[in-house]
């Protein structure tokens, strides 16, 4: 995969035909807040491309629009300016059933009503694809069952959701979504409210699902540490525009890091030879 | 990768079982049965359960029967009290239903069926509908409504109920505001249309009694001509509702969950409001504002059996029909007190008793 | 199990009767001494029965034979019947029917004003006489004629109304001669209570019905009660057109010369003639009043009387005119 630092104002050449066809991809994307007319533009000129068996690491300050993009790839808003397509066909085509049963999105924070039980929770999940009216199909139950499955959460299929922990809540979010059988799968700030060994834990699981699943998976990122280290692709947002795409050990470079995060980053390898970037302070 | 030792009973992640469901159901059928039979056969004119029964199975089901009852028992079984019960169970089931879904629909534990102005708007269509002879005798036009088996009352109580809710989504849709300004549009409105509706009975004089009575539930009318205007719409209401569980479920998650589920939220929102709203103004129109039902029983069942809606709405109307047509026979009993007066009696302490013995009615994990 | 009767509700209901029989929606003439009621002469050919008659509904009610079981819905039309020498045909009454004294066993349909439909249709009644104006409530009729049931529906704003009621129901029980009897007796009255107070000057007389948290009610204009006042002597003080409420401004600027009580019948402390001008004081603004200054309060004892329109109505209007004109009846 090459590894391109894309200066401002310069565009992307397009993907070679080898490639296959990306499952979402945003092209020369704009976005901005209007309320009570102010105007908050948040992307000027977007263009990323995620394809099956991918895990990107968006990577952005606060405001930067990492959420922004993330319901752009969606498809759950419409950009301003640009397009952006699913399976190559224009994100406007795709009805939101269709678009349910391809994409999921598992959001920063949701409150699970209380009284159900998880597998009752991940069985929402079906929606898009619920073919009889009361009852569910066994391609249904198996489905839900996978996704406990892959998240790592069929321990926890009959607790009621009021009694779970974070991380155990997290599991079944990602069950949920992926209980839909996605083939993009979208994670805004996954890590935010768990414990380190959760957050790997959770990276692991995606990690493994685009590589077992060929899901395209895109998950907004707040810690270099764990971007550089363990995803195989980061794209950094910066004033409404990608800034950086490709590998973190070619892309985030410490100038990048000091330029886009206004810290100054260390750099390490670890013992298996991947560098790994810390940062030092804001200060140099 | 969990290793495959770890056991996956079908029954943990099928979703509730059809066992379970068929008890709870199938209790609440038996029940509305007994209910019946028995609200029936009570009254202040005394007919034994046998007679009674016998009566039923006659003229509902043609069961051929030596006749030992008097032609005034059949009277009062059939044409008075059968009407009535059976409106009751109408009514309650239709409420409860309605209180569930916009429940779920707003996540607000407070909601009733009457939450975005149905009851204030039926109220004063059926007030106006009192006082037409007063206001406007050329307009009373009672006996031309007559052919349909309903009255000047239930027509205008249903435009009403229905027309105000019709309006509150159109004013609040203009605001862009999601739930939260639906449910204040809903509250303005109300207060407006109920302020109509206390200048009517300050100008009402004699008519006050009958204007206040339907307020606090008026089933002492009930006939088959109200029966049939709304069961059909009640029915329809049901269908579709029952249909949508799933989508009810999810729209617990929030809306922009729901979204990402493929729900197109605004369109269901609206579909399912009016919905709602089409049986809580048919009920209404044929028995007055009859309040609790609609609040208390969704969250009662849901402390019992739980929030998922595929069970919730086929049981709020299965208990909510018995639960209205109990209340009936108890203010039938106790001098013909307003029914209103007795689900409050009965509705509020049980909810407070449920409340205390249960850690959440309503909450979020 | 008896039902509770709290004394506000005894206190309400002939109000309220009162209320619904003296409001003026399109209020009759205000006197009539007129001598002929309305109605087609009663001289039958052939058999009175069967019948089609006009109620005071406009409704058409046939009767296929003579009554046998009569269900009154009101007192007044029970008072009708017994006058009409059916009183032994009734086999529902209401829970404040208390005249004359043997309608007090018979069985009771109406409870507080609520009647109990199916104690009504227990009763198999072959004529049910309702209350107009809503006091039977529309419902209740609808529901009684939908089964099949004869209802009369009486509702007489005048004298003339009443005679025309009498008229009626004598046709429906084919008692058609009594009921002419009845009318002349209380024709007579009628006049030998007018002839007392002829030419006797007319006070400005206020009849107080009730008064509750400060609003007071009395008879409206143009109502049955306004005309009985007229025809017994006085100047009646009175409501709007459409209210039977009368603001404190309004009565305290028409300034009454005499109070009648009719609410004294119902409330005790209204009930002594010689502290009820100082009960009155203590009202405020009442204290203004020339009839409260010169002790002009009398306690009415017969307002059942004025408010029930049936046969003893002209005794009503007796006492009412024993009370504005004392003089004139050797008092």
């Amino acid at each position: 995969m090459t590894a391109i630092e894309v200066p401002p104002g310069e565009t992307r050449p397009e993907p070679s035909t080898a490639l296959p066809e990306p499952v979402s991809e945003a092209r020369g994307v704009a976005f901005a807040y209007r309320r009570r007319g102010l105007v908050r533009e948040v992307l000027v000129s977007v263009d990323l491309a995620v394809r099956g068996g991918e895990l990107v690491g968006l990577l952005g300050t606060n405001g930067s629009g990492k959420t922004t993009l993330l319901r752009l790839l969606a498809a759950a808003v419409r950009p301003d300016a640009g397009e952006i397509r699913i399976f190559g066909r224009p994100a406007a085509n795709w009805s939101r059933a269709e678009l349910a049963r391809r994409v999921a999105v598992l959001p920063q924070q949701l409150e699970l009503p209380a009284g159900f039980r998880v597998s009752e929770v991940v069985a929402m999940g079906r929606l898009p694809h619920a073919s009889r009216l009361f009852s569910s199909t066994d391609e249904d139950d198996a489905a839900v069952e996978t996704a406990l499955l892959d998240a790592d959460a069929l321990d926890l299929a009959a607790r009621p959701v009021e009694e779970l922990s974070g991380g155990e809540r997290q599991r079944v979010l990602v069950a949920m979504a992926l209980a839909q059988q996605p083939a993009l799968l979208l994670l805004d700030e996954p890590t935010v409210h768990l414990d380190l060994a959760h957050q790997v834990a959770l990276i692991e699981t995606v990690d493994r699902l685009r590589q077992s699943r060929g899901i395209a998976v895109v998950a907004v990122l707040h810690d270099l540490t764990l971007a550089s280290t363990r995803v195989e692709r980061v794209a950094v947002l910066d004033e409404g525009r990608i800034v950086a795409d490709g590998a973190p050990e070619v892309v985030l470079s410490r100038d990048l890091v000091r330029r886009v995060f206004k810290v100054a980053a260390d750099e390490a390898w670890t013992s298996e030879g991947r560098r790994l970037l810390a940062p030092a302070g804001t200060r140099r | 990768m969990r290793a495959a030792a770890v056991p996956r009973p079908r029954a943990l992640v099928g979703g509730p079982s059809l066992t379970r469901s068929g008890l709870i159901l199938g209790s609440g059928v038996l029940v509305l049965l007994i209910v019946l039979i028995v609200a029936v056969a009570a009254g202040s004119y005394s007919v034994g359960i046998g007679d009674t029964t016998a009566i039923l199975g006659h003229r509902l089901l043609g069961i051929p029967a030596t006749v030992t009852w008097s032609r005034e028992a059949e009277t009062i079984i059939f044409d008075l009290r059968l009407p009535r019960v059976l409106t009751a169970m109408l009514v309650g089931g239709g409420l409860a239903m309605a209180g569930a879904t916009f429940q779920a629909l707003l996540r607000n534990p407070l909601a009733d069926p009457y939450i975005i102005g149905t009851a204030s708007g039926a109220s004063l269509g059926a007030a106006i509908a009192f006082m037409l002879p007063l206001l406007a005798p050329a307009l009373a036009i009672g006996s031309a409504t007559a052919w349909i088996g309903i009255g000047v009352v239930q027509v205008l109580a249903f435009v009403g109920g229905l027309g105000t809710v019709l309006a509150v989504y159109a004013i609040a849709r203009g605001a862009r505001g999601g739930t939260v300004t639906l449910l204040l549009t809903g509250y303005a409105v109300s207060s407006v249309l109920a302020a109509f509706v206390a200048l009517l009975m300050h100008l009402a004089g004699n008519r006050l009694g009958v204007i206040f009575g339907w307020l606090m539930g008026a089933l002492d009318g009930a006939d088959w001509g109200r029966l049939a205007m709304a069961a059909p719409l009640v029915g329809i209401s049901l269908v579709v509702l029952l249909i949508r569980w799933r989508r009810l479920n999810v729209l617990l998650l929030g809306d922009a969950q729901a979204a990402h589920l493929g729900v197109d939220v605004p369109r269901e929102r609206l579909m399912l409001t009016m919905v709602a709203s089409l049986a809580t103004s048919a009920v209404v129109a044929i028995s007055g504002t009859i309040g609790f039902v609609g609040l208390v029983v969704p969250h009662v069942l849901r402390l019992a059996i739980g929030p998922d809606h595929r069970l919730l709405l086929p049981a709020s109307l299965l208990f909510g029909a018995a639960l209205l047509a109990v209340a009936d026979l108890g203010a039938r009993l106790a001098g013909g007190v307003p029914v209103g007066v007795v689900t409050a009696l009965i509705g509020a302490p049980f909810f407070l008793w449920l409340l205390v013995r249960s850690r959440a009615v309503w909450g979020a994990a | 199990m008896a039902p509770l009767r709290p004394r506000l509700l005894s206190l309400l209901l002939p109000v309220l009767v009162t209320l619904a029989l003296i409001a003026a929606a399109c209020g009759g003439p205000v006197t009539s001494t007129s001598p002929s009621p309305s109605g087609p002469s009663p001289t039958a050919s052939a058999a009175p029965f069967p019948l089609s008659i006009t109620d005071d509904a406009a409704r058409s009610v046939t009767l296929t034979a003579k009554p046998a079981r009569i269900v009154s819905l009101a007192p007044s039309n029970t008072e009708i019947a017994c006058a009409l020498g059916a009183c032994a045909e009734l086999v529902g009454v209401t829970d404040f029917d208390d005249y004359p004294a043997s309608v007090k066993d018979v069985a009771k349909v109406v409870l507080n004003a609520k009647v109990d439909i199916e104690k009504v249709v227990a009763a198999k009644p072959d004529l049910i006489l309702a209350a107009g104006n809503g006091l039977t409530p529309e419902t209740v009729i609808a529901q009684l004629a939908g089964l099949g049931y004869p209802v009369l529906t009486l509702y007489p704003r005048t004298m003339d109304g009443v005679y025309a009621d009498i008229t009626l129901v004598g046709r429906a029980l084919g008692a058609p001669d009594k009921a002419q009897a009845t009318i002349a007796t209380m024709q007579a009255k009628v006049k030998s209570v007018t002839d007392a107070v002829a030419g006797a000057a007319r006070p400005r007389t206020f009849y107080e019905v009730g008064v509750f948290e400060g609003t007071i009610y009395t008879a409206g204009k143009d109502s049955f009660l306004a005309s009985l006042i007229s025809l017994a002597g006085g100047e009646p003080i009175t409501g709007d057109a459409s209210s039977t409420v009368i603001q404190i401004e309004d009565l305290v600027a028409a300034d009454p010369q005499l109070i009648v009580l009719g609410d004294a019948s119902y409330d005790t402390t209204l009930a002594d003639p010689k502290k009820a001008a100082g009960t009155l004081a203590k009202r405020t603004g009442w204290g203004a009043m020339t009839a409260v200054r010169e002790g002009h309060v009398l306690p009415f004892l017969s307002d059942i009387l004025v408010t029930r329109p049936g046969p003893r109505i002209v005794d009503g209007l007796e006492a009412l005119a024993k009370a504005i004109h004392p003089d004139r009846f050797g008092g």
